[in-house]
């Protein structure tokens, strides 16, 4: 290799120069593409591969069972870099997620071994993992002889390592005494505002800072921008339609899903007199200044709205406004992202987080390789590739958040999303009490949440019937 | 001589146990298939009668139907009971009368008519999850034309199946486009193969044509009615398909019918025991009535073989 | 009936109409759909004036989707070619099994033949979910997850009991003594079943394995349950198609025009067997 060469390669390898202008730099000294990304990968795998042997499962295979996102992009597009570094071939199937976590429960149910790995969020594992669907994480990070050094597990944020380990006793505190680690944490997402600022700026509003405020903002640029609605939030018959915007908000006034007694005894925690003040609220804002079929509202319909020029703003997962301000969007380039606290005397937002994180398979033949594919998609090189030059946000490391060129990238394409991101970070948790019962609560509370919308129960009523629900839902199940 | 004679009759007796044992032997394949299928419907029974949590393996036992007395005392199962029940209802009772009228109106074998009951075939061949999707697409608020007939006549922002008041309609709707055209076809060949004597001795004697279809026509072509609103009330109170492609059980638990509650019951809450139940009601239910089919559709094929 | 009025025609005519619209509308609409972009599908209000664009099939054909959330490859021809393998095998076997089962059912009154035929017959209306369900739980340890067999297996819930009762009848419409005659001049039981019973009951054996055909081409759960990702059916594949693709409503067309297409055309095709058996070989007009 010539030196020039390998200097500018070294030098992104060493997270100093982005895949682009390395590509750009190699190409001014005569370097086709195809070459460039051969030197680029060998580069990385010798970076990688120093003090540990990539190649002990060379040979062998893995395969996959992904959601359709653009991590699974990010990931594809990167798959040659480590077939290149371990010699191990990886095959994946890709779902959309309406129907990818029935499809992972039913592979797992079946104890199939057909997928050694597979993504999840924190929430899943709540089931897989008492089920003893998938395997404990812990054992293979702290192994020197199966983890390379750089792994550097100290590096992702703590909050995140947390959220992803639990001890499996309903009620339990999140990477709690006895927490067992089901899943790595992959990329997150937290709760805030995303806007269209043209939209904003022809109503003369500014980006609201508490849950009275929203809604007026939102009924107002409801009323004043023409062929768009005020806000956009998740209204679907799934437990997806809880843990976005609306529980940021429930927890920012210090409400709670279940409330757990000290003998680990959970009940119903949401027919409370706060939280039926913010249910109304927040029932009076869909009414006002929703989209028109809330009730079928997923996280795609949401974004669309917003990318298309629909809604004015969502108060949904912050990467949603930010795929929205880029690609072929109608509205790319316009959004902007704001931090948001519900509770005017709250001091931060508290804003519910989400991790796809990626978890074993527990039937899998091979977990020493399926962890080496594992380590890699988890790893730090990985990251900071998906952050700079993909869409792999919000990254999960500290170092990738301090890295100058990702942050630069956002800075100038996307304003506010930095600000939101650290203003908010402190505040980011999973709010809801981990137990196995989760689903069919959350769904139940989105349901309900539904009928009152429509107008079928009022606010006070339909909470008190779902607290009763939730509460013989528990004692049948010998949790409460 | 005596030798073949002997050989003969052992042959014929040896072709006689063949004969007895062949109906065994040539339906026996079609029953293994089949007996595959009650091991699974054991499990389920055997399923039912735990508290069976795929989260909580550890709290897995017999519990003896406790399962069922839970159910029977959850609002929501009382519900999903009456969900099902309000779809079957009105499904099959709309289809029935469109389907009669349809029927009549087409009788007369002329070409047009033919043409006519042939493209009515078509909606019927449409796989039902997909006929929900394209019925999905034509009620879209933004874009879809049956949004944009209702506002043409005034009823602006109808929501239909994300909307409480009319999901159980729009429901009802997309299978009633779907199997109108079987109770039809069943009413139709039903009405071409009444005998003509009555109906030319009635015209003769002038009698008004009501009479005449109240009289004469509808109890000739009761077994029929019967026979195809059986068949539709089976099929109609297991619906998953058209409801699940369309609303997944929502708007909140308007259309939490039977199989899309057990399906549910089973993915997301991974509550086996609970599915395993739901699904054992409802299969008692139509197992009575699947019996009443059966058996008037037996009465009917004896009738009209007779009558060749 | 011969004196109709004019009045009474043109009400009828009216009438015929009315019911041709409502049913055939929808495919003439969701076909119109297939043919156009995301643009003249959102103009409001809606026209049937456009230029047509075959890009929404093309997309389809080469698997490669624009989305909202970037490039997705999917893989539509394959759901078609599973449809096509799992209807096909489902038909063929449930006609290998049924048809010989039938004879016996129609010819022989054997000890529990009823009860044996009223069980299968049964089947045909138990839910689904009851026996699918439970079987996702322990397809694995079978060894029938990820193979067409287990769904062509779990398919015959379907096929079989249908083709063994509308196959039946037909076998018991066929007087004895034809079969008795042959057999007589000397001809085997086998030969007896193929040359007169079979050919016979062609026009119901045919009309049974078409509806057999459709209804497992447009079923919906058992491969919602138990398929694997690359097993798919067209109508697991397509509802699937509609998270993925978001917005793209005319590629969301052109898919269930697909997979609606090869059902149409059987039905257009073969109409009359599919009368038939849709009566359940119960009415022979």
């Amino acid at each position: 290799m010539y030196e020039r060469e390998k200097d500018l390669v070294e030098a992104f390898v060493r997270g100093r120069m982005s895949r682009r202008g390395l590509l750009r730099g190699l190409a001014a000294l005569g370097v086709t593409a195809a070459t460039a990304d051969l030197l680029i990968n060998r580069a990385t795998t010798q970076a990688l591969a120093q003090d540990f042997d990539w190649k002990r499962h060379s040979g062998s295979g893995v395969k996959l069972l992904l959601n359709k996102h653009p991590y699974t992009d990010a990931m594809i597009a990167n798959l040659d870099s480590f077939k290149a570094l371990t010699g191990m071939e990886v095959a994946y199937d890709v779902f959309p997620e309406d129907v990818y976590f029935d499809k992972v429960t039913a592979a797992l149910a079946s104890r199939s071994s057909e997928y050694d790995a597979f993504m999840t969020g924190a929430y899943m594992t709540w089931t897989y993992g008492p089920a003893g669907w998938c395997s404990d994480l812990a054992e293979w990070i702290q192994d020197p002889e199966k983890t390379a050094p750089g792994y550097a597990w100290d590096d992702v944020l703590p909050g995140l390592r947390a959220s992803t380990a639990w001890s499996g006793r309903p009620g339990d505190t999140l990477g709690g005494e006895g927490a067992k680690q089901w899943c790595i944490p992959w990329g997150f997402e937290l709760n805030n505002l995303s806007y269209n600022r043209a939209m904003f700026d022809q109503a003369g509003v500014t980006p609201p800072e508490n849950m009275d405020q929203l809604v007026e903002t939102a009924a107002k640029l409801n009323r004043d921008v023409e062929g768009a609605y005020g806000i956009g939030v998740r209204g679907s018959r799934s437990w997806a339609t809880i843990h976005p915007g609306f529980l940021s908000a429930y927890a920012n006034f210090g409400q709670k899903d279940l409330n757990v007694s000290s003998d680990g005894q959970l009940s119903a925690a949401m027919n409370t007199a706060e939280s039926k003040a913010f249910h109304a609220q927040w029932v009076q804002m869909i009414r006002d200044s929703g989209p028109r079929n809330w009730s079928t509202y997923t996280w795609y319909q949401v974004g669309s709205d917003l990318g298309a020029g629909a809604s004015a703003m969502i108060f949904d997962a912050d990467i949603l406004g930010f795929f929205m301000n880029g690609g072929d969007n109608a509205q790319a380039g316009n959004l902007g992202y704001a931090p948001f606290a519900a509770n005017p005397s709250a001091e931060a937002p508290t804003p519910n987080v989400w991790i796809w994180s990626l978890a074993m398979s527990a039937f899998s033949r091979n977990p020493d390789a399926a962890w080496y594919f594992l380590q890699w998609a988890s790893g730090a090189e990985h990251a900071l590739m998906g952050a700079r030059e993909k869409d792999f946000v919000n990254p999960v490391r500290q170092s990738v958040w301090s890295d100058a060129a990702f942050r630069s990238r956002m800075e100038t394409s996307y304003p506010g999303y930095v600000n939101q991101y650290e203003v908010s970070a402190p505040g980011a948790q999973i709010y809801f009490t981990p137990q196995p019962l989760f689903f069919d609560l959350t769904t139940e509370w989105a349901a309900a949440l539904q009928e009152m919308v429509a107008g079928q129960v009022g606010v006070d009523e339909g909470l008190d019937r779902l607290a009763d629900s939730v509460n013989r839902q528990l004692s049948e199940a010998g949790l409460g | 001589m005596a030798a073949t004679a002997e050989m003969d009759s052992l042959a014929r007796r040896r072709s006689r146990i063949g004969t007895r044992a062949l109906p065994y032997l040539l339906s026996l394949p079609a029953l293994l298939v089949c007996i595959g299928v009650l091991i699974p419907f054991f499990t389920a029974v055997y399923y039912s009668l735990q508290r069976y949590r795929l989260s909580q393996p550890w709290a897995r036992e017999m519990n003896w139907g406790e399962t069922y007395w839970q159910l029977l005392t959850d609002p929501s199962f009382w519900n999903t009971l009456q969900v099902s029940l309000s779809y079957t209802v009105l499904t099959v009772g709309l289809q029935l009368v469109l389907g009669l009228g349809i029927a009549l109106l087409l009788q007369k074998r002329t070409r047009l008519n033919n043409f006519v009951s042939i493209l009515l075939l078509l909606p019927l061949m449409t796989a039902p999850a997909l006929a929900a999707l394209m019925w999905k697409l034509m009620t879209d608020p933004n874009f879809g034309i049956l949004s944009y007939f209702v506002s043409l006549i005034g009823i602006e922002d109808f929501r239909w199946a994300s909307s409480p008041d009319t999901a159980l309609l729009t429901v009802v709707l997309v299978d009633t486009w779907v199997y109108t055209p079987f109770i039809m076809i069943l009413l139709l060949a039903g009405l071409r193969s009444l005998p003509r004597q009555p109906f030319e001795a009635a015209a003769l004697d002038g009698v008004p044509r009501s009479f005449v279809f109240l009289r004469i026509t509808l109890p000739m072509l009761t077994p029929y009615i019967l026979t195809a609103a059986l068949f539709r009330l089976l099929e109609s109170i297991q619906q998953f398909d058209i409801i699940y492609a369309m609303t997944q059980g929502g708007p909140g638990d308007t259309l939490m019918v039977f199989q899309v509650e057990a399906y549910l019951n089973f993915f997301q809450s991974t509550n086996v025991g609970r599915s395993a139940a739901l699904l054992l009601i409802l299969w008692a239910i139509t197992f009575a009535i699947s019996n009443l089919f059966i058996k008037n559709w037996l009465r009917l094929r004896e009738r009209t073989h007779e009558e060749v | 009936m011969e004196h109709t009025s004019t009045a009474e025609r043109i009400l009828r005519g009216i009438a015929i109409g009315a019911v041709v619209l409502f049913f055939i509308f929808p495919i003439f609409w969701i076909l119109l759909m297939s043919f156009q972009t995301n643009e003249t599908i959102l103009r409001n209000p809606p026209s049937i004036a456009f230029v047509p664009t075959i890009s929404n099939y093309v997309a389809l054909l080469t698997g490669r989707l624009e989305t909202a959330a970037g490039t997705l490859d999917i893989s539509f021809m394959q759901n078609l070619k599973n449809s096509v393998i799992l209807s096909v095998s489902s038909v063929a076997v449930a006609l290998l099994l049924g048809v010989p089962a039938a004879y016996a059912f129609a010819r022989h009154r054997f000890r529990g033949s009823e009860d044996i035929a009223f069980t299968l017959l049964s089947f045909r209306f138990a839910p689904p979910l009851l026996i699918v369900l439970p079987l996702a739980l322990y397809f694995q340890d079978v060894g029938l997850a990820d193979t067409y067999i287990g769904l062509i297996w779990v398919y015959q819930l379907i096929c079989l009991p249908l083709i063994l009762w509308i196959v039946r009848g037909y076998f018991e419409d066929i007087p004895a003594d034809v079969e008795y005659a042959y057999r007589i001049a000397g001809h085997s039981w086998f030969a007896t079943f193929r040359k007169i019973a079979l050919p016979l009951a062609g026009p119901g054996i045919a009309a049974a394995g078409l509806l057999a055909f459709i209804f497992a081409w447009n079923n919906f759960v058992f491969a919602l349950v138990l398929g694997s990702a690359d097993k798919q059916p067209v109508t697991v594949g397509a509802l699937a198609f509609v998270t993925a693709s978001g917005i793209q409503f005319g590629q969301i067309a052109a898919a269930i025009v697909l997979s609606i297409a090869p059902t149409l055309a059987l039905a257009i095709y073969a109409q009359r067997y599919l009368v038939e058996g849709l009566s359940l070989g119960a009415v022979k007009g």
